[in-house]
């Protein structure tokens, strides 16, 4: 009988992320299509226990934990260690989780440790008569690929908003104390905390409801002949506040900022979509003075609904890509939609 | 005492290609791969430049490209890339397809930099780009880390500074725009990098021409690297064909689109 | 490559360092150029035949520096008879070339105004109407009718369609590969360097500047590279071609007054379409009748088309882009293409002056070869050959210099180069091509004849007319649209154009008469996703502006601001404050056009206009063309 373990790390209040959850309900989900398999969890972090009771009612025929200071945070070496010490307890075919900077960061390197394999950013796992199968995208999501392999174990990193997060109750569940020997030289490193996007303002909100894009149009002149950059900044913060949406910005207006110009003050290469690593996966996105073909086509690729605001009529980036194009001043309609936010 | 830093990077089409999948004798590939215009992978040339400016101002260091990639193909990247930072290449000549699994090409270029004649592994940093723009697996750089028996791994790392001490504090990207902060003891390390912060260097004829002494025999000399297809197999690849029925609205009042965003916003 | 000193000019301290050779630009000349010389470096034995005159015991250092980014992108059609290739390379096999066929088919095309917008003489508008009426008699389907017979003088037989890209980027790989060459793309020459009448080198341009040239964030001031030869390939707009003919001055009697610019595409044909590799289609008589168009199909259901837009065009509408589409939505072209997608997109100018246009062939120091030396020829409309033979003609003349361990002088290079391209097919089939458009200068009929005389009397009879300077010729849009369109309304027209920063060109036509395009997103695209989707045009950072409005009063009075009305890429438009242009550099393929399309004559040189053309880096990333 198969084993798929379904593998989470805790958050810095000890919770498991809603990408975890969402894995979650993938590993439950291949379990059942794969028949005769068992669903094991394991879980790390500096104290696991917390987590596992909020999943404890999920079905799993076992919970396996470890613990520890040296796993409360993310470095290569431990969480190796400790990811390569549940594997060799639990014994998996299939290694689920949700996709997480510091998961990706150590899952392939462990599973060739292992002598298995790995993919990250998968965005659909499956099983089809007993076969496993994953979906992912080659070449920065231009191209969508299902592949299956004979390697075991086999690791999956799940891209978040792939499924529906599974919530529960939750229990109490029996954790079992898996051991983890820490080589001396795993503690070459130390971790120091974690330091806060440049300037003032947090903009990127990977868990919002809201993809809002931001192009180069914002900083060119305008129909009087002049730019407004001051405005465009306010009425772009205006907005973010009020909706709590996350930010893109296109590589055009992202290039603009880092040659020093006074320029969108809080845009950096981290906002800019299509380029980070990062995939955006809003359920909607709205695009503001954006004609390229990046944000439209790639970095959109996984924006569910999606509505543009261009001067362009023939912007042929929004065509076909996106569900609506108004054809419009984006400073005006901005500005209005924020009284609109500011009154409801 | 200097680094000894080999970058790993691999070549990738000129993201500004259209690309599409076709079936090929050793599964899918892009149509006219050879046609295309490649680059250094993006990140990964990143990391080239840091790796070229740490060595610059870290007296007695050392730069190594290793790179896989159909001899040609890797010929032309490097007439640009040559004239951007100083390294000695190190070819392989083998396929830079994303489809390539990256087991099979980090034990191919794990056993390239075991190779190389004169590296000390104590002083020895591997760089690379964390993903790549082909394949986006995130895996090549951690890969050939475990091979060479590395575990202080970096990824989307933006930023290496070496402390007065020698320990080296490493920023990596992280969820919601934030960067941790890590400091390892010192080398060795394998460091995946993103973006980073240097600007792309000038174009530079001399240092291109110091590079040209290796460059060239390097890459006469270059082996067809062996690579497995390692138990991966697919069983589709496509450009997804979904155009979107777009509805254009025309001569509408501001009001009115405000409104209709508002609603579809909070709907 | 011997490392001097630095150089310091105007205070700034530059790199400097010494080669044998340099060359400008990597197009087919330097192909045939570097081709021909890599391969007389070394002895069949692997020996040096010949050593550097720089680097003692070294093979000769021998450099060439392309603006471009990559090798693979050039802008041309192509067919060609490939004589001077062949003779190069005897064994060439178009199997191993991408996207290279052998001719299979010719025909030539007169196409009729199936909408009846172009501006066609009443002469003609006759001859249509009988066509029309004669239309079994005649063989006319789809408003076109091909001609009978192509004479010889433009017949490719035997030759090859290739795809310039493809095969600059094949030549280039083989060089490289000789190990004898450095060839350097993403590297633009700002100038020759000139001591008392001797070319010494060349210049790189400067790195790190703002758009105006002046030191930024990481200067890297452009290097000094010193050579004994310098030989300039830069094509038909090349700066440094033109510097050194500002300084050595043209040939009695010579001139570049003739120039076209070509604008293309390569598309994926529809499934249905029966046209087999190595067809080769020319067209003339629609959009305009000044517009020429071609199509060649590729291996792999690929044809590569366009049109090209002359100089002697005295429309001041001369938007290659909208024509290009009028053109293909022409009955008998669209049949083939409907249902077909955009791969590639790309324009450049053609230098139609030829031999008439030959500079200064060679002096103390320098040597030119290809396009901007003359060598095209608009009888037979070939370039690329030509351009090819005369780089292995100089190589030639280089090793036999080398050998005999003679200097790079005007007397050697004329004793050797020069005599041996007057003694070439080259120079005897230039000289037939001549004159060979004057007849255009005074209309369309009287031009098609006089090409044809003087291709069937091989250059003895012409239909005589020295072309005038394109600033003396260009109509004002009021003596254009005379009677169509009234001042008044040109005027509006401007007006609201302008205030949106967009040239004239499609307002005017759509009013004169020619419909809207129907985009499609795959085939038909906006001018501005062409650039991205077909050109994927990008230009790096940190340097300057290389088109400049040098004479700005020249500007605020010219009126049609024709730069910005034929601009390939959109580049130049209309400034909404009025005056001066405004200049993107992002949008700009280096086409060249803008060069030659100035309604003012400067004023230290009546030939030249208020806008300069420098080296510059960036433009076209398309591989196919
Ligand atoms: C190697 C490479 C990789 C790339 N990768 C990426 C990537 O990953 N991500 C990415 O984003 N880009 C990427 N690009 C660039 C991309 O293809 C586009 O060129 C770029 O995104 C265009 O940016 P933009 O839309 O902000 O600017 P522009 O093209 O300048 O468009 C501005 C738009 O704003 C509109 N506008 C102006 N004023 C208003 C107004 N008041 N109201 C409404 N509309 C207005 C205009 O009509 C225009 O359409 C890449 C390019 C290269 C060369
Ligand atoms: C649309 C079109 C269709 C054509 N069709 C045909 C055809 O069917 N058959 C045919 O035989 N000919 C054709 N031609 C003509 C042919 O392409 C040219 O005659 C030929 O390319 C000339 O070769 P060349 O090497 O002299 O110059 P080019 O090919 O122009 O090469 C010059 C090179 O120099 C580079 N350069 C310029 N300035 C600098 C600088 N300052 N520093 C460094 N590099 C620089 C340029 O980027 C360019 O790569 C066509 C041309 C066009 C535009
Ligand atoms: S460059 Fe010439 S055509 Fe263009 S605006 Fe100036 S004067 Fe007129
Ligand atoms: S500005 Fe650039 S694209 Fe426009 S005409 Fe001049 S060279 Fe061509």
């Amino acid at each position: 009988m198969d084993t798929v373990l379904y593998l989470a790390h805790t958050q810095s209040d000890e919770t498991l992320s809603k990408g975890a959850l969402e894995a979650l309900t993938a590993a439950k989900e291949l379990t059942a299509q794969l028949g005769s398999a068992n669903l094991v969890v394991a879980i790390l972090g500096g104290d696991v226990q917390t987590a596992a009771d909020s999943v404890a009612d999920c079905g799993a025929s076992k919970f396996l934990g470890v613990s520890g200071e040296a796993f409360a945070q993310s470095r290569y070496a431990t969480d190796a260690a400790a990811i390569e010490a549940l594997c060799r307890t639990a014994q998996p075919a299939i290694v689920l989780c949700g996709s997480s900077s510091r998961f990706n960061r150590v899952l392939p390197g462990v599973a060739s440790r292992l002598g298995g394999c790995a993919d990250l950013h998968a965005t659909e796992v499956k099983a089809d008569g007993g076969s496993t199968s994953i979906t992912r995208w080659y070449y920065r999501q231009r191209i969508r690929a299902a592949q299956v392999r004979d390697k075991r174990p086999w690791f999956v990193a799940l891209e978040t908003g792939s499924d529906a997060p599974w919530i529960t109750a939750g229990g109490k569940a029996a954790v079992e104390s898996v051991p983890v020997a820490l080589p001396e030289s795993s503690l070459r490193t130390t971790v120091e905390g974690l330091q806060k996007p440049p300037g003032q303002t947090q903009t990127i909100r990977p868990d919002a409801d809201l993809l809002y894009v931001a192009g180069a149009g914002w900083t060119k002149k305008q129909a009087d002949g002049e730019a407004h950059i001051q405005d465009a900044e306010s009425i772009i913060l205006d907005f973010l506040g009020k909706t709590q949406a996350s930010l893109g910005g296109s590589k055009s207006l992202v290039d603009i900022s880092g040659t020093g110009q006074a320029v969108l003050s809080f845009m950096t290469h981290l906002n800019q979509i299509g380029q980070t690593g990062a995939i955006p996966r809003h359920p909607k996105g709205l695009s503001t003075c954006c004609h390229g073909e990046e944000p439209h086509a790639v970095g959109w690729r996984f924006i569910h609904e999606r509505r543009a605001i261009n001067l362009d009529a023939n912007c042929g980036w929004a065509h076909g890509k996106a569900d609506v194009l108004y054809v419009a001043d984006a400073f005006e309609v901005m500005r209005k939609v924020n009284a609109l936010l500011e009154k409801s | 005492m200097g680094f000894h830093i080999v970058v790993c990077a691999g070549i990738v089409p000129d993201p500004l290609q259209t690309l599409e999948p076709i079936t090929g004798p050793q599964g899918p590939a892009l149509k006219n791969e050879m046609m295309l215009p490649a680059v250094l992978d993006p990140w990964a040339k990143h990391a080239l430049f840091e790796a070229a400016h740490l060595a610059a101002k870290t007296p007695d260091s050392k730069v190594w490209l290793v790179s896989m990639a159909p001899k040609t193909k890797l010929q032309q990247v490097m007439m640009s890339i040559a004239q951007k930072a100083s390294f000695e290449l190190v070819a392989l000549d083998g396929p830079a397809s994303g489809f390539t699994d990256s087991q099979a090409v980090a034990e191919a270029l794990a056993a390239a930099i075991n190779a190389i004649s004169g590296l000390d592994r104590k002083r020895l940093l591997v760089f690379g780009g964390w993903e790549s723009a082909s394949r986006g697996a995130g895996a090549t750089l951690q890969i050939v880390g475990e091979r060479l028996g590395i575990v202080e791994q970096f990824q989307g790392v933006d930023e290496l500074s070496v402390t007065a001490s020698g320990s080296l504090r490493i920023l990596e990207r992280v969820e919601g725009g934030m960067h941790q902060i890590s400091h390892c003891d010192g080398p060795p390390a394998v460091l995946g990098w993103a973006t980073g912060s240097l600007p792309e260097p000038p174009n530079n004829p001399q240092v291109g021409m110091a590079n040209m002494r290796t460059l060239m025999p390097a890459l006469q000399k270059a082996t067809a690297a062996g690579v497995a297809v390692d138990g991966k197999s697919f069983t589709s690849v496509e450009v997804p064909k979904q155009r979107r029925d777009t509805r254009i609205v025309k001569d509408a009042s501001t009001d009115d689109i405000a409104r209709e965003i508002m609603e579809w916003i909070k709907g | 490559m011997s490392q001097t000193t630095p150089s310091s000019d105007n205070g700034v301290e530059r790199q400097c360092m010494e080669a044998d050779v340099v060359c400008v630009g990597f197009g087919p000349a330097a192909g045939g150029f570097l081709t021909t010389l890599a391969r007389g470096l070394t002895n069949e034995d692997g020996s040096l035949a010949v050593s550097s005159a720089v680097m003692e015991g070294m093979p000769p250092q021998v450099i060439c520096f392309e603006r471009a980014e990559g090798l693979s992108f050039g802008v041309s059609g192509v067919v060609t008879r490939a004589r001077g290739i062949r003779e190069t390379l005897p064994n060439l096999d178009p199997a191993t070339i991408p996207m290279a066929a052998p001719v299979a088919e010719e025909r030539v095309v007169y196409l009729l105004d199936p909408i009846g917008a172009s501006r066609r003489p009443r002469t003609l508008r006759a001859i249509d109407r009988v066509l029309r009426a004669a239309k079994r008699a005649v063989g006319m389907q789809h408003d076109a009718v091909e001609l009978p017979y192509i004479p010889p003088f433009l017949r490719k037989d035997g030759g090859l369609v290739l795809s310039i890209g493809q095969f600059n980027q094949w030549v280039g790989d083989n060089i490289m590969m000789s190990g004898a060459v450095q060839l350097w793309p993403g590297s633009p020459v700002a100038e020759a360097v000139i001591e008392e009448n001797k070319v010494v080198g060349v210049r790189l341009v400067d790195q790190g500047t703002d758009k105006d040239g002046k030191p930024d964030a990481g200067f890297t001031p452009g290097m000094e590279v010193r050579a004994n030869l310098t030989v300039i390939a830069d094509g038909p707009v090349g700066p440094v071609g033109r510097q050194l003919d500002a300084h050595f001055g043209m040939p009695d009697g010579h001139h570049q007054r003739d120039w076209a610019v070509g604008m293309k595409i390569v598309v994926d044909l529809p499934e249905s379409c029966p046209l087999e590799p190595g067809t080769v289609i020319h067209t003339l008589g629609y959009p305009e009748l000044e517009i020429f168009g071609f199509m060649y199909v590729y291996p792999g259901r690929i044809a590569s088309l366009g049109i090209f837009v002359p100089s002697w065009f005295d429309s001041p509408v001369r938007t290659a882009y909208r024509y290009l589409q009028h053109w293909m939505l022409h009955p008998y072209l669209w049949r083939h293409l409907n249902g077909g997608i955009l791969r590639s997109w790309g324009a450049k100018t053609i230098q139609e002056a030829g031999k008439r246009g030959e500079p200064v062939l060679a002096g103390d120091g320098f040597a030119r070869i290809g396009e901007g030396s003359g060598s095209t020829n608009v009888l037979t409309n070939s370039g690329v050959d030509e351009a090819w033979a005369t780089g292995s003609i100089l190589a030639e003349s280089v090793l036999d210099l080398l050998k005999q361990d003679k200097p790079f002088t005007k007397e050697s290079l004329e004793a050797t180069y020069v005599s041996r391209r007057r003694a070439s097919w080259v120079e005897s089939e230039g000289r037939i091509a001549e004159h060979a458009r004057d007849g255009f200068q005074k209309g369309f009929i009287r031009g098609i004849l006089g090409t044809g005389l003087a291709g069937l009397t091989q250059g003895r009879l012409h239909l005589a007319g020295l072309p005038p300077r394109l600033n003396e010729r260009v109509l004002s849009l009021q003596e254009h649209f005379q009677g169509k369109i009234s001042e008044a309304e040109i005027g509006q027209i401007r007006k609201q154009c302008i205030a949106k920063g967009e040239s004239l060109h499609d307002a005017l036509m759509t009013r004169a008469g020619w419909p809207e395009i129907p985009y499609d997103g795959q085939l038909l695209v906006s001018h501005q996703d062409a650039l991205l989707l077909g050109g994927k045009v990008q230009a790096p950072g940190g340097y300057a502006d290389h088109v400049v409005f040098v004479y700005p009063h020249l500007c605020e009075t010219c009126g049609v601001q024709l730069c910005a009305e034929i601009c390939s890429g959109q580049a130049i438009t209309p400034n909404p404050e009025g005056g001066v242009p405004l200049f993107d550099r992002e949008k700009c393929v280096h086409c060249g056009a803008c060069l030659w399309n100035c309604t003012q004559a400067s004023e230290e040189n009546k030939e030249s206009g208020a806008i300069a053309f420098r080296a510059g880096a960036g433009g076209l990333h398309s591989s196919e063309n």
